[in-house]
């Protein structure tokens, strides 16, 4: 079976998570990363990653990488896909695929044109228990799912971060809406977008109401009411505001009704599960997400979720912004 | 004396004998409700029990809650716009001459006071109320050297902060997993170090908690204890009001559940002269708070303990956490 070689570049939060994955993969070597911190270089070069680049440019120059990895700030996506897509490698792209549908459409345009794949990192595509509730609605045994509700809510990127068990600060992009594109119907809603797109299918209609409990120029909660193809209605409510992490779907059909919820493990079983394993089950999907990816590169077949499905969501929230309402 | 409470370490009483301090009130007052008027009401309580008055011809004053990051007051992290709110209202009412006031915060390692004013309520604040936000992190101020045992410590007092002739200390009552286990007045006050990067102290926190204390003192510590951050937040609505600083963290400890002989930090300050670890109670019994504070218990200890262990080793970088 051949092997292929991949490439890591951004090395954040989610960055970190993939490098762990990456070093794991079946038929994949994890040939080099990029960052601008020599800090995360020298870690990743601890677990064994034999090449590091300050510069993604020299990366994507590297001929034993065939694929990248592309976790770096939304408004750098742009810039870092077309440029690897001209180096002729395929690109899994973390979620948002871009700042608007124009960034996106120039993605997407960038990948065909250089006969690259593109997928888009939407690990709960990827989860079991969020595939086993696809499979429940497919299979009829919901009926028709009327209503959905698809709940996001945790601290978002006001988590408490640490370097080297140092507070370390909010990188600055997540404060000014340029960079990021919006707030968290953006960042979060585009995870629940996606999943409810995969279950229902094209997003016919959506209202929003935004929320600004922080106080910025961009929104920190909303709530979403839709209407797919399939003619379910899904409420979708989403939030930077707690610091409790939940994330959880909830399908009510006319014969019965289904929920998942995602939710973390305390620290310490996370940790034996990463000594033992690698990985852990709170985020074994992101695991599953690029071996996907990687078999798809080597069976030349093609990823989804795609940049298509990315753009739709895009869209969709572009759309959820328009029309967006005042409550009081 | 028969309200007064001893924290029964009998090494640093009988060196606050030696020091020749008296005894510190330190006084409980209840929010009943969660209005402006009732917290306001709460306030006044707690500085009309320990006799407190702003005195007069202040002309600067400072008041320096706690902002450590970017979680708003429901969380029990930070203080609450609304007490800060009624706190202002409150010496503009007992203060006829209309002093200039300001909100302080310095940036720290994780937090930076530009976003945390926005996003917890303060620029809103500044605005309504007419008052200064400083980040002392951007003024210009006076270089100090600050002794405490043998350590020898180089720190800046900031501009707003030396021009104050009311500096009024606004934290809260958490629980750190750092070497002083709880923050609240003292620590607040090492927040107020313009010097961002915090976390280089942490090495010998206990001696630079102290030493920023000595080189900023303030006149008055008005503990924001409405919401708690303990095991989890709870709505406790307690204000606590004292002008000296370590004993209203020896308070704070006991309501915490944490024995204050065991902190460090506390026992320096004392021997430094910031001030008494003994402290004459005023108001409500400090049991009615203590009961009712969200105290940590042996699986949350052995948790985090666990959890520490991990980082203290490394172990949490090298798989992942």
């Amino acid at each position: 079976m051949r092997r292929i070689g991949l490439g890591i570049i951004g090395l954040g939060y989610i960055g970190k998570i993939h490098l762990r994955h990456a070093l794991k993969l079946r038929n994949a070597s994890l040939a080099a990363v990029s960052d601008l911190s020599k800090k995360s270089l020298n870690e990743a070069k601890e677990l064994g990653v034999r090449k590091t680049y300050t510069d993604y440019k020299q990366l994507l120059k590297d001929p034993e990488i065939d694929s990248v990895i592309i976790a770096l700030p939304t408004h750098l996506h742009l810039e870092c896909a077309k440029e690897a897509a001209s180096a002729k490698k395929h690109i899994f792209l973390e979620k948002p695929i871009a700042r608007d549908t124009s960034e996106a459409k120039n993605i997407i345009s960038a990948a065909q044109r250089n006969s690259v794949k593109l997928m888009i990192g939407y690990p709960l595509r990827f989860n079991t228990e969020f595939c086993r509730l696809k499979e429940k609605r497919t299979s009829g045994v919901l009926g028709d799912v009327e209503v959905a509700y698809a709940t996001f809510v945790s601290s978002g990127p006001f988590y408490h971060r640490t370097v080297d068990s140092a507070p370390a600060p909010v990188p600055e992009w997540w404060f000014k809406k340029e960079l990021t594109g919006g707030g968290a119907l953006v960042d979060l809603g585009c995870h629940l977008i996606n999943l409810l797109r995969w279950y229902f299918g094209e997003v016919k209609e959506i209202k929003s109401y935004l929320g600004y409990r922080y106080n910025f120029d961009f929104e920190d909660h909303a709530i979403c009411l839709s209407q797919f193809e399939s003619g379910t209605k899904a409420i979708v409510n989403v939030g930077w505001f707690s610091q409790e992490y939940q994330l959880k779907v909830e399908l009510l059909g006319s014969l019965a009704h289904a929920r998942v919820e995602h939710r973390p493990q305390n620290r310490l079983a996370t940790a034996a599960q990463m000594l033992t394993m690698g990985t852990s089950e709170f985020h074994h999907h992101h695991f599953s997400e690029l071996q996907y990816f990687v078999d798809c590169a080597i069976h030349d077949s093609d990823p989804s979720p795609s940049g298509e499905d990315g753009l739709r969501d895009l869209e969709a929230i572009r759309r959820a912004y328009q029309n967006s309402i005042k409550l009081g | 004396m028969g309200d007064q409470r001893k924290t029964g370490f009998v090494e640093a009483q009988s060196t606050r004998r030696i020091c020749g301090l008296g005894m510190s009130l330190v006084s409980f007052a209840k929010i009943r409700g969660n209005t402006h008027g009732s917290i306001k009401q709460a306030i006044a309580e707690s500085l009309d029990l320990i006799n407190y008055s702003f005195g007069d011809r202040v002309k600067n004053v400072v008041i320096k809650p706690n902002l450590c990051y970017y979680w708003d007051y429901t969380t029990g992290q930070t203080t609450d716009p609304k007490f800060t709110a009624a706190l202002i209202d409150l010496i503009r009412e007992r203060l006829p001459d209309q002093p200039d006031i300001s909100i302080v915060e310095a940036d720290a390692s994780a937090m930076k006071c530009t976003h945390a004013f926005k996003m917890l309520g303060y620029e809103k604040l500044s605005h309504d109320k007419n008052v200064r936000l400083v980040n002392l992190s951007e003024e210009k101020g006076k270089r100090v050297q600050v002794t405490v045992g043998s350590e020898r410590f180089r720190l800046i007092v900031p501009k707003t902060v030396m021009n104050a002739d009311l500096k009024i200390n606004v934290p809260k009552i958490k629980y750190t997993p750092r070497e002083t286990k709880i923050t609240c007045a003292m620590k607040n006050i090492f927040g107020a170090n313009p010097y961002p990067k915090k976390f280089r102290y942490h090495s010998r926190l206990n001696e630079v908690v102290v030493a920023v204390n000595k080189a900023m003192k303030f006149d008055l510590c008005l503990i924001d204890g409405n919401i708690v951050s303990g095991n989890q937040p709870r709505k406790l609505g307690l204000v606590m009001a004292s002008r000296d600083p370590v004993a209203i963290d020896v308070a704070a400890a006991e309501i915490a559940g944490i024995n204050p002989n065991t902190l460090r930090y506390i026992q320096l300050a004392f021997k430094e002269g910031v001030g008494n670890m003994s402290y004459s109670p005023k108001g409500l019994p400090i049991s009615y708070f203590k009961e009712r504070y969200p105290q940590r218990n042996f699986r949350d200890r052995v948790m985090g303990t666990a959890y520490n262990l991990l980082v203290l080793t490394g172990l949490d970088r090298r798989i992942g956490l």
